[in-house]
């Protein structure tokens, strides 16, 4: 492919999937010029990267992937400056002309309970609440299926612990 | 709440972001790619620029070598620090190649565990750069006197010699000990306390943690 004809078809694919961009920011950065320095990286990445992928292959595989090795290396380096990431409220950025949507709270608690997991169990617990199968999950973080089993069945056993210490809502 | 309780909150995230990241996207398509060209040239223009200086210093230094090569005074530290700089820029050059073959395409485990071994190999690395820079203070004072100067500043007293690189020596304690001791009350400057951090140990002892911490997830089943 051709500079031109690539970066056309790179932004189709980026377009299309530029979900996945903005959960991985807003699960990984709590503020907003953070969230947009992930996001940049993140495209860097990918870009630097696209001629490497495969086009019989799914792209939102491919751009979990790489999306997840950025950010998690960017959470680290935020970490490793004493910058700590803190549980993200419902992070979407507003844009003008575009209404805000209301907040919603349960929305929030995911984001928190996301939030407090450490890096590579964040980035398995994005896959999994995306739905991709144990498998491919543990394709894309290279570890194996009943690997994968365990730390969810760990992950769910958390949920259940954080929500019983819970003050109950009035 | 269930984790699938939580997968259809999550749908509904998916739902809002679809609906009020649309503007984003065309602001993607428009910014995204240039801006990210943009700062790939600036990082590889800061690393081809710090390769560039000590290549001349590197080029320099042997320059000044060969043209006192007869003087065992003048030739001796200027070989110490040539072979300072050759392992300066050596370090430099290995890291670089060693983060160009890194493609995050790849499983997310095996990239964090080599990206944190870089990380570890970065971090010994300035570590030995800052703790033999004293040593290497006199024989730069040598090398840059005569050299732009014209002042042999070898022939000088050599009481006058050893206190300097006694001086040298002693900086090294001080300097662990300040990093430990003031390094995490920096908090004005990032870069200050990244250094105070690196000298002190902390920055490494991070990353060995990271570095566990990554074995520990790929091998709990």
């Amino acid at each position: 492919m051709k500079g031109d004809e690539a970066q056309h078809a790179f932004v189709t694919l980026l377009e299309r999937h530029r979900g996945i961009l903005h959960k991985i920011a807003s699960a990984y950065a709590r503020e907003a010029a953070g969230r947009e320095d992930l996001r940049q990286e993140i495209v860097l990445q990918l870009w630097r990267s696209f001629p490497r992928f495969d086009a019989r292959s799914k792209f939102s595989t491919w751009m979990y992937r790489v999306a997840l090795n950025v950010a998690i290396s960017y959470a680290r380096r935020r970490r490793g400056e004493g910058r700590i990431e803190l549980a993200a409220p419902a992070a979407i950025e507003t844009v003008p002309g575009v209404t805000a949507p209301p907040a919603d709270d349960r929305l929030d608690a995911v984001l928190a309970f996301v939030n407090r997991l450490d890096e590579l169990n964040r980035a398995l617990m994005l896959l999994y609440l995306d739905d991709y199968p144990h498998a491919e999950i543990a394709t894309i973080l290279g570890i194996s299926p009943s690997n994968v089993a365990t730390k969810i069945a760990r992950i769910k056993e958390r949920l259940r612990r954080d929500i019983a210490a819970q003050p109950p809502s009035q | 709440m269930e984790l699938d309780e939580l997968k259809a909150i999550w749908a509904k995230h998916d739902e809002r972001l679809e609906r009020t990241a649309q503007v984003n996207g065309e602001m993607l398509a428009r910014w995204g790619v240039r801006n990210s060209l943009k700062s790939l040239r600036v990082l590889f223009g800061s690393v081809l620029f710090e390769a560039a200086a000590d290549l001349v210093a590197i080029v320099l230094i042997g320059s000044f070598a060969a043209d006192h090569y007869r003087n065992a005074e003048l030739l001796a530290p200027a070989v110490i620090l040539g072979a300072y700089a050759i392992a300066i820029f050596a370090a430099m050059v290995g890291q670089a190649v060693a983060l160009a073959a890194i493609h995050y395409d790849e499983p997310i485990l095996a990239i964090q565990i080599r990206l944190q071994r870089l990380r570890e190999r970065r971090i010994r690395t300035t570590l030995g750069i800052l703790l033999f820079a004293p040593l290497v203070w006199l024989p730069f004072t040598i090398v840059a006197m005569q050299g732009i100067f014209g002042v042999n500043v070898a022939e000088a007293d050599p009481v006058w010699l050893v206190a300097n690189f006694l001086f040298g020596v002693a900086v090294i304690p001080v300097g662990v000990y300040a990093a430990r001791r003031f390094g995490p009350r920096l908090k004005a400057s990032s870069a200050m306390r990244a250094v105070a951090d690196e000298i002190a140990g902390r920055s490494l002892a991070v990353a060995l943690e990271d570095l566990a911490a990554i074995g520990r997830f790929a091998g709990e089943s």
